[in-house]
Parts: structure tokens; C-alpha cells; sequence
């Protein structure tokens, strides 16, 4: 891993300790373009990566890099950077409106660009309606899109959200998720953290499991599963015309940990360590014609499983 | 992982000068500010001093007002250093009270808020943070302190003609001087003060405390020791000795201009110290 790499957030070794308490601890990263979630109970250290990758705290050791630039050069880190924080932080009395063009006149635009921005991300974040209107009276769902405008509202190439779906309707999830992957597919980097893990699972390209600190587990979810069949079985459901004869062949594998049939007698729950040989198996059956399988999916490779095993209730890591 | 390319398109226009960024945090900060009438009457009636300033100093040389009450009008009241330090002195008061009642609300409400983030995640400093948020007082004190204190010299100076001018030219640095170490004392306390408690209400009442509390205690110091030295914490007291200096008239108190100076200057340093400390973009976590 090396920080000269100019299209990846890159973190060497990075702590940071607050005096005596743990920020984040021995941090290595390389992100790449794409949407990354941070996950991780409260204290986990999702916020402090967050304010490390845009300096608004430095690190006790260690380097950051986004991008290939320190974020000690804030003049040319914000602009490829933009961060909503998960405060509710508003000047109340401006408009949504007001709020972009004001921030981004901070930024250096001009009147006229400053105005033409604003407006493009008022549009991206389905506000335009409402840009005339005090941020007071917007709902919560619409002060989280007003938070995400002004992020995205000078067009980075790096954006930093720090709990971005809190607050949004249904609705308003999809279509900011919906957004998430636009940015992403023009090659942006999009960092989310997030509780709620169906929605990062539906969202990420990778995640980075956090648990006191620490970094529990980094890169594409599967491939995190993937590396953890050991110690945690990897549980498949096969939905098919005959599970107990799948049952009488899967017993006989040495990596089938536990065999459970579907209590519509219709599907049977395999726990395996080696799940290629199990597809395997599958496979060879079908071909032989002995069972008609209607669907094979594993039911625990997705990141609350992950998180689940790795991080498990209390939030302390494995 | 999917492929992704490249294709946004970030902003590569025209930027302003990095120096200026800091007065946007001013312009909406005053159209808030001038929501609130009580703001409003009481920013227009600390223009009614300078107003009877300005007639006091007309009024001497119009004919008609002399040949009414009487030549020697003109000796009643002098346009001459201990009138623009009268001025100074109301105008002063006046300021202490518009940055009692401004001050607070300027950084408490953000860092009670958790916004510093929202402003520092920009190309922008902690400083320009700072600078920006005191440019919104030092606009509104100026307007009311050295601007108005400017224009009645200029009045007098037109009136006079230019050697009154070049004889009385000290008066003009006074009034621009005097006014800007006010102003930066105001400014200063007022917002380290503001991020110190972070409540606007005690905010206030803390700058309040500063002034009399330290007032009443160096009196009693004065009082109790038979010393001068109390007159140190009584930010009223420097203040005045350095006006009187400028304005080149005798002191009240009996500390001297130069320690008057040290003192205001190390509170000064004292309030950007509070500041560097509390205005930070997190929250720093104690267990």
C-alpha cells in the first residue's frame, strides 16, 4: 500500500487518541472509488475516520491521504472533498437556498456559479421546491437532504456522509441511495456510515467493519464472508423437489457442519465450511437428475451476518 | 467491485480572492441580527449622540446662532480632544452594550449545534472562522463608534478649514485607534466568552461579569490596599487610561498608559488562547 496513490483514500498506520481515550487504532486503507460504508456500534470510531479523511482532526500517528493529498491542505482537499456530518448543524434562519449559496461562496465560486450550483444540487436532491423555504421549517428527511446538497453541491470527487440515510422516509431512502450509485458510477468516491445494515448491504461496494477502533474487517462483504467460513459455517438454503436426498448426500461431506430440512419439506439449510465443494455437490446432482433445485442462496453472507459474527451485540470485537 | 470511470465533473472555474471568504459568514449573520426590532431601534439610537455631536459642532459657526445667543458660543463647548473622548465614552458604552447583546449568539449557537464542521469542512481556517464571525461585530460597533466619530471630525475639519485639521490630526488617530482596540477587546471577549459556555444567555451575562464583576473587585482591591494595581482588572479603567492617552488628557486612574497596554493586550492573547481551545471542529471526548 503506498499514499501516493492519486484515486484511492489511503490511511497508513493511522491512531488517533483523544488524550487517553481511543479514537481509532493502527488504521491500514485503501479505498477505492466506489460507495464504502462504515459500520461499527456506537464509539466504534466511524466519525473519527471521517474526520481524519477530511482533517478536521489529525492523526496521532500515521498518514492520510485523499486522493493524494494530505488532508492537513484543506485549500485543495475540500476542493475534491464534501462532508455532511451527522449533526443537525444549520444556520436556522437561511433558507435552503441560502445555505448552499452561502457555502459555496465560502468555497470561492463566484455570484452567478455559486447560484447555478446550488441549484444543480437542489435538483440532484429533489429540493427544489423547497429552496425558497427557512431550513426551520423543513422535516427531518428534508434537513438530511439539504445536509447532503451542500456536500455535493461543489461536485467532489471524494464524498464523506456521516449517517445520511437518519431521518428519510422510505421514499427518500431509495432516492438518495438511488443517488449514492450516479455518484459513484462518475467515478466518485462515496463514504457512508450507517446502522442500518439491509440498506448497506443494498448500497456498498465494500464496507469496513469497525469495533473499538480497530478495523474488524475491510473489502467486499462476500469476500469478508468468504474468509470466515472456518470459524463461522457458511449457512445455504436449497429450495428443491427433493431435500432429503440432497440431506443423505450432503451428511456424508466432511466441511457440513449442520443439515436442517425446511420445515415445508421443500428446502434444506446446509451449514458448510467449504461452500465451493457444496455448490459442487449441487451441481453434480442436478446434472445426475436426481434432485430439481428451484434456488441455492446462502442466508448469511450479507453484512448483518457479518457484523453479527465479528462484532457481535455487545459491539466488542472477535 | 464494480468498474467505475472517471466522469465527474468538479468545479475548475473562477475562485474569489481566499482573503475575502471569511465577510460570507457576515451576510447572513445581519440580515438575523436585523430580524429583531429591539436590534433594529437600538442600532438607530446609537446614532443619536453623534447626531447632537454634529449639531453642537455646526452650531458655533452658524451666524444665525451666534447673533442669537451670544459670541462666545464658540468657548462654551471646545471641539477639542476631551469632546471626542466625551463622544468616545458614550459611543463606547453604547458599543459594550450592541456587543452584549450580539456577541453571544455568535459561536455559542454553532458549537452547541456541532457546526463547526459544516464551516470547516471548506477551504476555510479556524481563523477565517473566527475572523469571520468577529467581522460581524466589528462592523456593526464601527458603524456606531469611529465611522460616525470620523465623520464628525471631518465636519469639524470642514468647518475649521485645514490647519485646524493638521494642528488636530491626533484626534482623528485617537478616535480610529480608540475605538479599534474597544472594538477588538469587544469582539474578543464577547466571542470567547460565547464559545466558552456555549449558552447565549450565560454568554452574556458572563461579559457582563467581566466588566462589573472585575470592576467592583479591583475597587475593592484599590480600596482595601491603598493601591492603584486593582484598577488592572477593571477593563473600564485600561481602556480609559489608553483613551486619555490618545485623546491627551489626564487620566482618572493612576495606572499608567504603558501598563494599561500590557494588561489589554494580555487579555487579548488570553481570549484568542480560549478560542484556538474551544473552537475546534469535534468534540473532544473525556471518559
Amino acid at each position: 500500500m503506498t499514499a501516493t496513490l492519486d484515486d484511492r483514500i489511503v490511511f497508513e498506520d493511522v491512531s488517533k487518541f483523544y488524550g487517553e481515550v481511543l479514537g481509532v487504532n493502527q488504521v491500514h486503507l485503501s479505498i477505492p472509488p466506489g460507495i464504502t460504508t462504515l459500520v461499527g456500534p456506537n464509539g466504534s470510531g466511524k466519525t473519527t475516520l471521517m474526520n481524519l479523511m477530511t482533517g478536521l482532526v489529525r492523526p496521532s500517528r500515521g498518514r492520510v491521504s485523499v486522493l493524494g493529498i494530505p488532508p492537513g491542505q484543506p485549500e485543495r482537499l475540500f476542493r475534491i472533498a464534501g462532508y455532511c456530518t451527522q449533526f443537525d448543524a444549520f444556520p436556522r434562519a437561511l433558507t435552503g437556498y441560502q445555505f448552499l449559496y452561502s457555502f459555496l461562496r465560502v468555497h470561492g465560486m463566484g455570484d452567478l456559479q455559486a447560484h447555478q450550483f446550488s441549484f444543480k444540487a437542489l435538483e440532484r436532491v429533489g429540493m427544489v421546491e423547497a429552496a425558497h423555504r427557512r431550513i426551520a421549517a423543513y422535516s427531518k428527511g428534508m434537513r438530511q437532504r439539504i445536509k447532503l446538497a451542500q456536500a455535493i453541491s461543489h461536485q467532489p470527487a471524494v464524498l464523506v456522509l456521516d449517517e445520511p440515510l437518519n431521518g428519510l422516509d422510505p421514499m427518500a431512502r431509495a432516492e438518495t441511495i438511488a443517488l449514492f450509485r450516479v455518484l459513484a458510477r462518475e467515478g466518485s468516491h462515496v463514504i457512508i456510515s450507517s446502522h442500518i445494515l439491509h440498506e448497506v448491504d443494498q448500497v456498498s461496494d465494500q464496507v469496513i467493519l469497525l469495533s473499538n477502533g480497530y478495523v474488524v474487517a475491510e473489502g467486499q462483504i462476500q469476500a469478508v464472508r468468504g474468509e470466515m467460513h472456518l470459524e463461522h459455517p457458511l449457512q445455504v438454503l436449497v429450495r428443491c423437489n427433493n431435500p432429503s436426498l440432497l440431506a443423505s448426500r450432503v451428511f456424508a461431506q466432511d466441511h457440513v457442519a449442520e443439515v436442517k430440512l425446511h420445515s415445508d419439506r421443500l428446502g434444506l439449510l446446509v451449514t458448510t465450511r467449504d461452500p465451493n465443494r457444496f455448490y459442487e455437490l449441487v451441481n453434480q446432482m442436478v446434472l445426475e437428475g436426481t434432485i430439481d433445485v428451484e434456488s441455492v442462496a446462502p442466508t448469511d453472507d450479507d453484512v448483518h451476518s457479518v457484523y453479527e459474527y465479528l462484532i457481535g451485540n455487545e459491539g466488542g470485537a472477535a | 467491485m464494480a468498474v467505475y470511470k472517471r466522469t465527474y465533473q468538479g468545479y475548475d472555474g473562477r475562485l474569489t480572492p481566499a482573503w475575502s471568504r471569511f465577510l460570507i459568514i457576515a451576510r447572513y449573520a445581519f440580515q438575523r441580527l436585523f430580524d429583531s426590532k429591539f436590534l433594529i431601534a437600538f442600532f438607530v439610537a446609537s446614532f443619536v449622540w453623534p447626531a447632537i455631536c454634529a449639531v453642537i459642532i455646526y452650531f458655533p459657526h452658524n451666524s444665525g446662532a451666534i447673533a442669537l445667543l451670544h459670541p462666545s458660543v464658540r468657548e462654551m463647548i471646545p471641539i477639542d480632544g476631551r469632546f471626542f473622548l466625551r463622544y468616545m465614552v458614550w459611543q463606547g458604552s453604547l458599543a459594550f452594550l450592541l456587543a452584549a447583546c450580539v456577541s453571544p449568539g455568535l459561536i455559542s449557537t454553532d458549537l452547541r449545534n456541532n457546526a463547526l464542521p459544516l464551516y470547516l469542512c471548506r477551504p476555510f481556517s479556524r481563523a477565517e472562522y473566527v475572523l469571520g464571525k468577529m467581522s460581524v461585530l466589528a462592523i456593526l460597533l464601527s458603524s456606531i463608534t469611529w465611522v460616525p466619530g470620523l465623520l464628525l471630525f471631518a465636519l469639524e475639519a470642514s468647518l475649521e478649514g485645514t490647519a485646524w485639521l493638521w494642528a488636530n490630526l491626533w484626534i482623528a488617530t485617537g478616535i480610529f485607534l480608540g475605538s479599534w482596540i474597544w472594538i477588538l477587546v469587544l469582539c474578543l471577549l464577547g466571542l470567547a466568552l460565547s464559545a466558552w459556555v456555549k449558552w447565549k444567555l450565560a454568554a452574556g451575562a458572563l461579559l457582563f461579569g467581566v466588566f462589573f464583576v472585575a470592576a467592583g473587585f479591583g475597587a475593592a482591591i484599590n480600596n482595601t490596599m491603598h493601591t492603584d494595581s486593582g484598577s488592572l482588572i477593571n477593563l473600564v479603567e485600561l481602556i480609559g487610561a489608553i483613551w486619555a492617552g490618545l485623546f491627551r488628557v489626564k487620566a482618572r486612574t493612576g495606572i499608567s498608559v504603558e501598563s494599561a497596554w500590557v494588561m489589554v493586550i494580555a487579555i487579548c492573547l488570553c481570549c484568542l488562547l480560549l478560542l484556538a481551545r474551544k473552537v475546534r471542529a469535534y468534540e473532544v471526548v473525556r471518559s
